[in-house]
């Protein structure tokens, strides 16, 4: 352990000088949305060394800041989507029904362009997710929108908690089952991957615990369990350290992974879609789950056909605390207004509609003391939009993170890039596009069979 | 002109070379038929007379000693080792001997014995039994060393997928995990890489499996010898890894690869911790397993071999840098691309690198058409033309950054060498002189093609300079190596030689027969509409083709006009109606036998590639 202690030290020395930029901006005369403490009118938003230091009214800049004249300009806080697969390399290990061990933080990559499109729409963190195809897929990473970097490193979220994507229903059973004819075919074989997987990780952590207790003991001749990354992973679930994202549909289901938690004592909980969260919404409030929603996207598979628009705020109404996603590199774009779309649909008030894409979401990523509203001491991460960003009619003007412009509609460069293919062939004549694809089944067509 | 035991070579940048051999064979042809003569003439006539006998004998020893000096070394040099050799002693005299980079003896005299460079100097004795080799105001350097390569590696084709049972647990050769397997096991020495890599200068090289994930153990070989246990130079000198992940199989992507990576290596850990303690008071403990795979990391976690990843892009050396912060092993990145932007992390691991010889085409601008039509016409460009240009101008300092590396490199001081894992090797020279022309110093290139992996690959006292006592690894230039227009001209491995004639270049399609299309040819095309394919028929004969073209996309048949074939090079175009608009579709494609590759243009659309073959007559 010792070792590994110093190799991570060592690791935090190699990337001293990849720091992050920090920046001091004023931002003048706006209306500030703070979505935690209600809409201040004409109020300054201070950001020194990338974190929100002062809200108030007549703020100075101090010398060496920025001024954003926010006038006639809504200011709100950095919009989070808790399901994105953009900027990533790989999104899917899709081979197993168990993959606990990988992570999308060795696959994320900070040149994809969809960072940028995404910025523009007011984004400031994504959670750059798994894909959907096991019962245990693999760990997500939190990412800032830092766009500009080569770093992935850069992209991460230092400190902010481990996540886990898991899957439900059709997909797990779908690649598994009817793709290799293994474990699972079925739900129910879904969740007895669960209950296999979670009791190994109770085993393999108490044979450590042995080894360990008595390893030190003088004379002991005990080898050591084997090593496995997959088990440790699982480990760390049980013990509280990884907040579980849980890809679902149906009410059964989602009511069944909570009762699967309950029995292992794991209780961070994110059900991701469930459409049919409506269903068991008292359930998932009394369990303290939460829900990452569409707003109004359904039916387009056999088990998501039973769903409503009102999905959201029903969720909301019952206390679970409820976000609104992306899952796509073009939804992503337009969050607010997925988001406004829930005051048709329920009518929730401006701060609830907001709330569900900014601290709520952060909530769900257990970072919401950093980021999601407008309050001092939290980071500097501000989407600027003209007119209501719950409006039809917004646009967004300026998006900071660590109060750093990463978007400005009047300085918009033409080709956002930061790498470009040196053997691409240069047609402008036309435009192909991928970034609306659902990337949650990636990489796992191989796995279907005629 | 002949002294016995002493054979002169001269050899001038001219063709002289050449002339000599062309002198000599007709020559022996003559020789060897007034043997003949003589001896038929003897038994026919009966001469019995001592003197008639004398004559024949001195004469047929002469014949005998020229058919030596004359034909022997020109048959034995080459790749055919049938005849043995003669002398293991060459001296190389009044050569330009370039030692190191940095170090240059004008005009001086190079000694091999056995293998070993004896003596470098302005005045060296060359002993009797020497070959000397009249290099006049030519080149010497020593061999260059390829830092990873699979020069003379025979890469089996991947297999089909096989069913597998729980692709999430298959068998490990499926997964790519053969840390056990070893490059000698593949290496093929009549490989014609192994003289293609040699024509350009190099005479080793570390050279590593294919494979995926964990392809084998690597080992540093010599361009000669005649099975793979000559070739090996000295046993394995890394870990070879790759971020590569099996198809269908876990570890599938790059995020399963580097789990299973951190898995197997802190196992190996505990397995060899174990066993340390196993070895030292194994009595009452459980026997540990034996496991190759693990086993394989074990001197890697010594830190007596470090791993050398393939990381090629700027993302793939990051994750590659992120596993050596992991797990802390010594690391070497291989076949680096795209490495500019990320200098100081690479510097902070201590990593050592080799940048890839494989670049992007530089598309040389063709500045004189571009002045004309400025001067020509001052047109206003349209808003896609100003965007096709503005994406050109981005497109063109993308390809900088890869040509500029090497020197970036230079001036943050980290020492690198080449690797050629994915350059091809008709590329490989014309990129190193490309690399110096955009501004890398040429002894910095020498560097980074001797000393520099020499050192990186613990080589440095046997290899990468011209210094007594080193292996005899070196070639001779008939220029400046680093000159466009510089031919090797013969190339020492071991002591071993190698010749190489050079062709004079052809000049584009100038002497180059005129390929004849007449027939029939099926082609295929791939279009941002999709895939096309269709058929092309041309008749006639040289100067008076004609033709019609057929394609998926419609039903009409298009006439050819303007065919034209310049040696292996046919154009034609034709035309289609789009949209009520005739746009024009040149088509340029390149002939070999029965099939051919180009391109086809069709006017602001762009380009598309083209390929096709003939349709066989039945």
């Amino acid at each position: 352990m010792k070792k590994y202690i110093f190799t991570i030290i060592l690791a935090c020395f190699a990337f001293v000088t990849q720091a992050q930029e920090q920046g001091d901006v004023l931002i003048k005369n706006g209306t500030v949305l703070t979505v935690t403490n209600g809409t201040l009118e004409n109020t300054d938003v201070l950001i020194k060394d990338g974190k929100i230091s002062k809200i108030g009214k007549g703020l100075k800049a101090p010398s060496g800041a920025s001024t954003i004249d926010a006038s006639g300009l809504f200011v709100m806080p950095g919009i989070i989507d808790a399901h994105s697969h953009i900027a990533l390399d790989a999104v899917n290990e899709a081979t197993s029904p168990v993959t606990a061990e990988v992570w999308t933080g060795d696959a994320i990559d900070p040149l994809d362009v969809s960072i940028y499109r995404a910025l523009a729409g007011g984004v400031t963190i994504s959670h750059a997710m798994h894909g959907s195809a096991n019962a245990v897929g693999g760990q997500s990473e939190t990412i800032k929108h830092r766009y500009g970097t080569v770093d992935p490193e850069v992209m991460k979220m230092k400190d902010a908690p481990r996540t886990i994507k898991f899957a439900l229903g059709e997909n797990p059973t779908r690649v598994h089952g009817g793709g290799n004819d293994i474990l699972p075919r079925t739900r129910m074989g879904v969740e007895a991957v669960f209950r296999n997987s979670f009791s190994e990780a109770q085993e393999y952590m108490e044979a450590w615990d042995k080894y360990n207790a008595n390893k030190g003991k003088k004379g002991y001749k005990g080898a050591p369990p084997a090593y496995d990354l997959r088990l440790e992973t699982l480990a760390d679930i049980l013990k509280g350290e990884i907040i579980i994202h849980c890809h679902s549909y149906r009410a059964d289901e989602i009511y069944m992974l909570m009762q699967v938690c309950k029995d292992f004592g794991v209780n961070r909980l994110v059900f991701q879609h469930v459409n049919e969260g409506f269903k068991v919404a008292p359930e998932l409030a009394e369990f303290g789950a939460m829900a990452s929603v569409f707003s109004d996207w359904w039916a387009y598979k056999f088990e998501v056909y039973y769903s409503t628009a009102y999905n959201a705020t029903i969720l909301t109404e019952n206390n679970v605390v409820t976000s609104i996603n992306s899952d796509s590199g073009e939804l992503i774009r337009h969050l607010y207004h997925e988001a406004a779309k829930t005051q048709k649909y329920g009518g929730l008030n401006d701060d609830l509609a907001l709330s569900l894409i900014t601290i709520n979401p952060a909530k769900q990523l257990g970072i919401e003391d950093r980021v999601g509203s407008i309050e001092e001491g939290k980071d500097g991460d501000i989407a600027i939009f003209k007119n209501h960003p719950l409006s039809i009619y917004t646009i967004p003007i300026y998006t900071l993170v660590d109060g750093v412009v990463k978007f400005d509609r009047e300085n918009d460069a033409h080709d956002m890039r930061i790498y470009t293919d040196p053997e691409e062939k240069i047609d402008v004549t036309f435009h192909q596009s991928d970034h609306s694809t659902d990337r949650c089944m990636q990489d796992t067509e191989f796995l279907f069979k005629e | 002109m002949f002294v016995v035991n002493c054979r002169i070579f001269e050899l001038r940048q001219t063709d002289n070379y050449n002339k000599y051999n062309n002198a000599i064979l007709p020559l022996m042809y003559y020789v060897f038929t007034i043997g003949f003569r003589f001896d038929y003439l003897r038994g026919f006539i009966n001469l019995n007379n001592e003197s008639m006998k004398r004559l024949h004998n001195a004469i047929r020893q002469k014949l005998m000693l020229l058919f030596l000096m004359g034909v022997f070394p020109f048959s034995i040099y080459g790749q055919d080792d049938k005849v043995a050799e003669v002398t293991s002693t060459y001296a190389i005299t009044n050569v330009n001997i370039i030692q190191a980079p940095g170090r240059k003896i004008d005009l001086g005299t190079v000694l091999i014995e056995d293998g070993i460079i004896k003596a470098v100097g302005k005045s060296v004795t060359i002993p009797a039994s020497a070959k000397v080799i009249k290099a006049d105001s030519m080149y010497l350097y020593a061999g260059f060393i390829d830092g990873l390569s699979q020069v003379a590696v025979e890469k089996p084709k991947d297999k089909e997928r096989e069913d597998v049972k729980d692709p999430g647990n298959p068998p490990n050769e499926l997964a790519g995990i053969q840390p056990e397997r070893n490059v000698r096991d593949f290496l093929k020495a009549d490989d014609k890489s192994v003289d293609d890599w040699r024509k350009m200068g190099f005479t080793a090289a570390h050279v590593v499996p294919d494979g995926r994930m964990l392809p084998g153990s690597d080992g540093p070989i010599l361009l000669t010898g005649t099975n793979p246990d000559e070739m090996i130079y000295s046993n394995q000198v890394s870990l070879f890894s790759q971020l590569r992940g099996a198809p269908g199989v876990y570890p599938n992507t790059v995020i399963g690869v580097m789990a299973k990576y951190r898995d197997l290596y802190r196992n190996a850990e505990n397995a060899k911790s174990y066993k340390q303690r196993y070895d030292q008071d194994g009595v009452g403990m459980e026997r540990p397993n034996s496991d190759r795979i693990l086993e394989a990391f074990y001197p890697v976690i010594d830190k007596s071999i470090p791993v050398a990843f393939k990381a090629e892009s700027v993302l793939d050396v990051q994750r590659v840098l992120t596993l050596k912060n992991d797990l802390g092993f010594n690391l070497i990145l291989g076949e680096v691309k795209q490495g500019w932007d990320i200098t100081d992390k690479i510097k902070a691991a201590n990593a050592k690198v080799f940048l890839s010889l494989d670049l992007p085409e530089w598309e040389e601008k063709k500045d004189t058409v571009a002045n004309d039509s400025v001067k020509a016409e001052p047109k206003t460009l349209s808003g896609a033309e100003k965007e096709q240009e503005r994406l050109e101008k981005r497109k063109e300092e993308m390809i900088m950054k890869y040509y500029e590396q090497p020197a970036l490199f230079r001036d943050q001081g980290i020492t690198f060498g080449f690797s050629t894992l994915e350059a091809k090797s008709g590329d490989i020279k014309s990129n190193i002189n490309k690399l110096v022309e955009k501004g890398l110093n040429e002894d910095v290139a020498l560097a980074a093609l001797t000393t520099s992996p020499a050192q990186l690959l613990g080589l440095s006292k046997t290899m990468g300079t011209i210094d007594q006592g080193k292996l005899a690894n070196l070639f001779i230039s008939d220029k400046p190596y680093f000159e466009k227009e510089s031919n090797v001209k013969m190339v020492f491995v071991d002591g071993k030689l190698y010749e190489y004639e050079n062709k004079p270049k052809k000049k584009k399609n100038g002497d180059e027969e005129d390929v004849d299309p007449k027939g029939d040819w099926t082609y295929s095309t791939e279009t941002p509409q999709g895939n096309g394919s269709g058929t092309v028929k041309f008749e006639g004969g040289p100067g008076n083709y004609s033709g019609q073209l057929t394609s998926s996309f419609s039903s009409d048949t298009n006439t050819l006009s303007d065919i034209t074939v310049d040696g292996s090079q046919v154009s034609f175009s034709f035309t289609i109606a789009v949209g009520g608009d005739a746009l024009n579709v040149s088509v340029s494609i390149t002939v070999d036998g029965d099939t051919f590759e180009g391109t086809m243009t069709a006017g602001s659309y762009g380009s598309f590639p083209i390929e096709g073959e003939r349709t066989p007559k039945n």
